[in-house]
This record gives C-alpha cells, structure tokens and sequence, in this order.
C-alpha cells in the first residue's frame, strides 16, 4: 500500500519513514504541502497520507482541502501530524477534512494502528465503490446480453442526435431484429434462444467502433447507433454488420444455428431535426420493410418527399437494398 | 553499538524513550543523530539572529523547527525551552525573549555532550 509522508523536517521524515517502510508500507516521502497534494490528486496516487501540520507552500490542513476539492474518484485517507493539541486546532484540523490527527513525536505502534484503521476504511469504500457500480451496471444494461437496455439506448442515441445536430454531423440508427426468433425457442429451448441473444450481442459489439453504441432494444430486436457516420457509408456499415452474423452459425447448447437478421436503418442527415421517437418509427418502418421483402436484408429509411422513396413500391418511407 | 539505556537518569535524552521510538534500530538512531547534528546549528543560528532582530515571526518557525527535532529525538527539557521560545513567538512577547533563549541554551550545554559521547561510543 502506497503512503504520502509530507513534512518539512527531515529528521521527523526520516523516523517516519523508516517505521513504515519495516511495516510493508511503499513509502512516497516529500517536503512541502504543495507537493503532497500534487501527488495526492494523481489518479494514482497513494490513498493513504501522513500530513505535517506546518509546512512551507502549503500546510496540511491545506493539503487535506485541496484534496477533497480536486481528487472525486477515490477516497485518501489523511492524517494529520501536529504539536497542537487544543480543540479549536483540531477541530479545525478536521474540518479541513483531515480523517484522523496524531500528537507529535508519534508512538509508532499507535501510528501504525491508526493506518489500520485507515485501512480499514478505504477497504469499505472500496466496497461500496464496487457495490454501487455493480448496481448501476444492472440498472443500465441487459441482464442477459450485458449491451445497454432499452431506456439507456434511446437517452444516449437523444444526446446523440443533439450533438449531431448541433454540429451539422450525421448519426446513423440501425434496427435489427433476429430472423425467426420465435421458431428458435420453439425448436431448440428457450435456453439455446439466451444463447443466440449473447452471441448476437457479442458480434454487434464487435462489428461497431468503440464509440459507437449497442443496446438490446426490445426481445429480439436491437438498436445500433453510428456515431459520425456518414450517409454514404451506413449502408455499407449495415451490410457489414448483418453479414456479422448471417455468415456463421451460433453454437448453443442444443449445436450450431445458424440464424439471420434484417435491418432497417436511418441517417439523420436525411431527416433534418425530428424527435427521437418519430426517427425510430421511421427506422422501425424500414426494418419491416426488411422483413417484408424476405428478411436477412438491410432498407433504408428516407423521407417521403426523396427521390428515394419513390422507387419503393414495398413501403413508401424506406429503401431497400440487398 | 553503546547500550544508551542504562543510567539514564537525569540525562538530557530519554535514550530508553528514543530507542522505543526507533523500535530499537541503532542504525537508524544514528542516521537521525548524524541529521540532527547537520540540521540543528542552522536552526539555532536562526533562531539567535531572530531574538537579537525582534522578529517574532522568525523566533516562532525557527523556535517550532527545533522543537520538532528535540521532540523527536526525546529530549524532553530541550524540546520544552523550544515550545517557550515558540509560544513568545506567537504571542508577539518579546520581554522575556533572552531569558528564555538562555533556558534553552543552558539546556542545550547538557545535551550536545551527551550525544557527542554516544556518537563517540558508536562509531567504535
């Protein structure tokens, strides 16, 4: 475990140091507050610290300030050293947001049972760090594929779109939904069908670029936002993606299965400022025309007054292309 | 290494207090010893200049460095002259201020020769 000692003087830093690097501490020794709150707020700096009181360029109740001010992500334990021991000096030595104080010249067994009980506490934030990202991720994801839920999805393709419109880019939506799903479950289980869900999951993940976007968007449907994907190169993109999965078969429980999806996709550069909602059904609208033209296929979803459009006699707002 | 702890009584340093602090390590009481005896004249050099000057500010710091060091190193009647010293400093007291270095200097003729003697018996 990494420790900061800041202090002054050397001789005190010396003793200090001495008794913690023989209690299996890694030891980060400086000689002012300035420094010792530089390394405090690295993102991987240590997490424990021994502060002298007074110090040149800043004392430790400013270093303990600083700190809380600047270092959000992970919890450092402060110990404040000092010769004052009247209670308006500590408390205002904690209110500075130091953890602890000890009396100089420190006892080292009790400085060494105070870091255990510093330890003790960075331990359970720890824990409750952990635990609390274990519940966010639950409430954001798909328990079953781990990509985005539904509500997650659409309130990052929202800000998506605000972003794209603002700066005058194009974000490209694609709707996919699993071939026969209903006749896999039927035929192989309902356990062989979470196994296509996952392995589906995992290829789009592995189809889009790391700021793209994936979540499952309803049972066998899922929603892939393109970021900064230009008109002309979402279809591509789309064909690339269904090719993903259509060109090998899913191995489940029950064997390989080999399974398809159709896609209907949308550039909002064709579409100009539409809410979320309204593009969806859109997308949604060029996804069955997907189906409706044999499925394992991708449309595209252009307004009624293209050129496009015209040309489609399946359904008026979508393209299709195979 | 001497043996410090015996006949301890009346001396200026608590080695049998020191030793504990430094879990018995001699070698590590001699690196402190060997920095003190570096460190020590700067502060007291400051400290003089600053009561002849009257700069209370300066008596306060130089007086609070050499406080922690004889703290650290058990010298207690020492590190209790400093903390005076300190405290007038704070308070902006200058009467007294000579008094009060002469306490410590008279503290410190006892002590300088009781650790020039264990760095003496050490280094054999």
């Amino acid at each position: 475990m990494k420790i900061l000692i800041a202090d002054d003087e050397t001789l005190s830093r010396k003793l200090l140091e001495k008794i913690l690097q023989r209690a299996g501490y890694d030891v980060i020794a400086v000689e002012n507050g300035r420094l010792a709150a530089e390394q405090l707020c690295q993102p991987e700096g240590p997490r424990l610290a021994l502060l002298d009181w007074m110090m040149p360029e800043l004392d430790g109740p400013g270093v303990c300030r600083e700190v809380r001010r600047r270092r959000k992500l992970s919890y450092v334990h402060m110990i404040l050293l000092t010769s004052k021991e009247s209670k308006e000096d500590i408390v205002q030595g904690l209110q500075s947001g130091a953890d602890d104080y000890l009396i100089k010249p420190c006892d080292p067994e009790e400085l060494k049972a105070r870091l255990r009980t510093g330890l003790r506490i960075l331990d359970l934030e720890e824990k409750l760090v952990e635990a609390r990202e274990n519940m966010r991720f639950k409430a954001t994801h798909d328990p079953l594929t781990s990509l985005f839920n539904r509500g997650v999805i659409l309130d990052l393709l929202g800000r998506e779109l605000a972003r794209t419109y603002r700066e005058k880019g194009c974000t490209t939506l694609l709707l996919g939904d699993v071939d026969h799903f209903k006749n896999v479950n039927d035929t192989y289980g309902h356990a062989a069908g979470d196994d296509v869900l996952q392995e589906i999951a995992r290829r789009l993940l592995a189809s889009v670029r790391s700021y793209d976007l994936v979540g499952r968007y309803g049972g066998e449907e899922f929603l892939v936002v393109l970021n900064s994907c230009n008109a002309t190169f979402a279809f591509a993109r789309a064909e690339e993606i269904r090719r993903a999965v259509a060109n090998t078969g899913v191995q489940t429980t029950r064997g390989p299965i080999r399974v398809t999806m159709s896609f209907g996709l949308l550039s909002s550069a064709d579409w100009g400022v539409r809410p979320v909602e309204e593009l969806l059904h859109e997308t949604d609208a060029a996804l069955y025309a997907s189906k409706a033209a044999g499925r394992n296929c991708s449309s595209i979803a252009r307004p009624k007054t293209s050129c496009a459009a015209q040309e489609l006699p399946l359904h008026a707002p979508a393209s299709r292309t195979r | 290494m001497p043996n410090p702890v015996q006949n301890t009584a009346g001396l200026a340093v608590n080695f049998a207090e020191l030793l504990e602090r430094v879990e018995n390590d001699h070698e590590l009481l001699w690196d402190l010893l060997t920095i003190f005896k570096r460190d020590f004249p700067r502060h007291r050099d400051s400290l003089i200049e600053a009561i002849a000057r009257a700069e209370m500010k300066q008596v306060e710091s130089s007086s609070h460095a050499l406080k922690g060091m004889f703290s650290n190193l058990a010298m207690t009647r020492a590190a209790a002259a400093a903390a005076h010293l300190e405290q007038m400093g704070r308070n902006r007291e200058r009467a007294g201020l000579e008094d009060a270095l002469a306490q410590l200097e008279h503290e410190l003729a006892s002590l300088l020769p009781e650790l020039d003697a264990y760095l003496k018996e050490a280094r054999r």
